[in-house]
């Protein structure tokens, strides 16, 4: 049951999102440029964690399942946002092996948005509402 | 008649922490006597902030609702906010992205600041409020019981002049003096253009009715509302737009994330 409501309010989330870019929100930029579609799976071991404003930033080396590890730059949302979804300034560390499911750019390469990461204690944090639910596991 | 009242109350707080310090220290963290008749000091939000915490939410439909009225400009200016408004949302349904000042680590300004998705914060003092936004420490100050500086004295700034007066629970504010690119929905607007503000104080709720008046761009003034639902353990989180990946694409002139 609650796949097919979530499948049903991705519809209603994309087109908020594109009514946000033209009202007077706070956000600090629109998701369109990635692509919600088409989720891939990465795994890897964090070289770099930016706990910063506006996004947060996880930088690893690795890629999908048979594919070459490659440095990937992932966007978070902001550390307010994430704060309240339970994440901590320290919670991921350089070395941390974890599996993230991020969706990619349109243009291609190795940048994308975290929509879920599961660290190395195995918990699994979300990247707050606005990023979207991940689509695939 | 309305100085007069607010005088009165004045005198009467003055007169109430004279005779007893302790018990209007008490009245001061309830009401805040000497700093108009309604207190809202404090940390206030969107009243629907699931969708921040609850990605399988999404955005909530009633959030989203039916899409607001074209403002009333007048025709030529209404053409060109159309065309760039259908523009804009082509672009993004092709996952193109233009750059936009925010997306820069330029501040939204007056009154985007006010709206949705990050925290609030007013302080209240004898002769100013002072409200502050999350997001990107944005932070405007009213001035109570001023008169409004003309037109041609308003220097353009992100937050504008505001000057404002407390009638019981409402306060009523009137900003001028906005950045020509500063603007709500993307409505373009003259030097003469003012926003006024109602905003209606409850213990757990704050309504704010705004009307946008501009005689050169406008046919007519037009309204919108938000709404904040009090938070009262919400302590404001810095922000300073530190590490900034969004970039122009120098082949499209599109944002794009820096690898």
């Amino acid at each position: 049951m609650g796949i097919s409501i979530f499948r049903g309010l991705r519809g209603v989330a994309l087109a908020a999102v594109a009514l946000v870019v033209g009202a007077p929100a706070s956000a600090h930029h629109s998701f369109a440029m990635f692509d919600n579609e088409h989720q891939v799976k990465i795994t890897g071991t964090v070289a770099e964690f930016q706990w910063t404003n506006p996004h947060i930033y996880i930088a690893i080396n690795g890629g999908k399942a048979g594919e070459a590890a490659q440095k990937w730059t992932i966007e978070g949302a902001s550390p307010g946002i994430l704060n309240r979804v339970g994440w901590k300034f320290n919670m991921i560390k350089p070395g941390d092996k974890v599996v993230m499911i991020v969706a990619p750019m349109r243009s291609g390469g190795n940048s994308a948005l975290l929509k879920e990461i599961t660290l190395p204690s195995g918990k699994v944090m979300n990247n707050g509402g606005f990023a979207g639910p991940a689509l695939i596991h | 008649m309305i100085r007069l009242a607010l005088l009165a109350s004045s005198v009467l707080a003055l007169a109430a922490t004279a005779s007893s310090p302790a018990s209007a220290s008490q009245a001061d963290a309830k009401k805040g006597p000497t700093m108009g008749p309604a207190y809202f000091t404090g940390t206030w939000e969107d009243p629907m902030p699931r969708e921040i915490l609850r990605p399988e939410l999404g955005v909530l439909p009633e959030r989203a609702g039916p899409p607001p009225a074209d403002p009333p400009l007048k025709p030529e200016a209404l053409a060109e906010w159309k065309a760039a408004a259908r523009k804009n949302a082509e672009m993004l349904a092709k996952g193109e992205v233009p750059i936009t000042p925010n997306a820069l680590c330029q501040p939204p300004g007056f009154p985007g600041m006010m709206g949705p998705v990050f925290p609030i914060e007013v302080l209240q003092t004898p002769n100013q409020i002072t409200i502050t936004q999350e997001a990107f420490s944005q932070t405007r100050r009213i001035y109570l019981n001023e008169k409004q500086i003309a037109f041609e004295d308003a220097e353009p700034t992100y937050y504008g002049h505001s000057v404002g007066h407390w009638e019981g629970n409402v306060l009523y504010v009137n900003t001028v003096g906005l950045k020509d690119f500063i603007r709500n929905r993307n409505t373009p607007h003259s030097d003469q253009m003012s926003i006024d503000e109602k905003i209606t104080v409850a213990p757990e709720k704050v309504t704010i009715e705004f009307t946008q008046t501009d005689p050169v761009y406008l046919t007519r003034p037009f309204s919108w509302k938000v709404e904040w639902a009090k938070r009262h353990d919400y302590k404001m989180n810095e922000f300073v737009c530190e590490n900034n990946k969004i970039e122009v694409d120098p082949a499209t002139g599109l944002q794009r994330l820096s690898e």
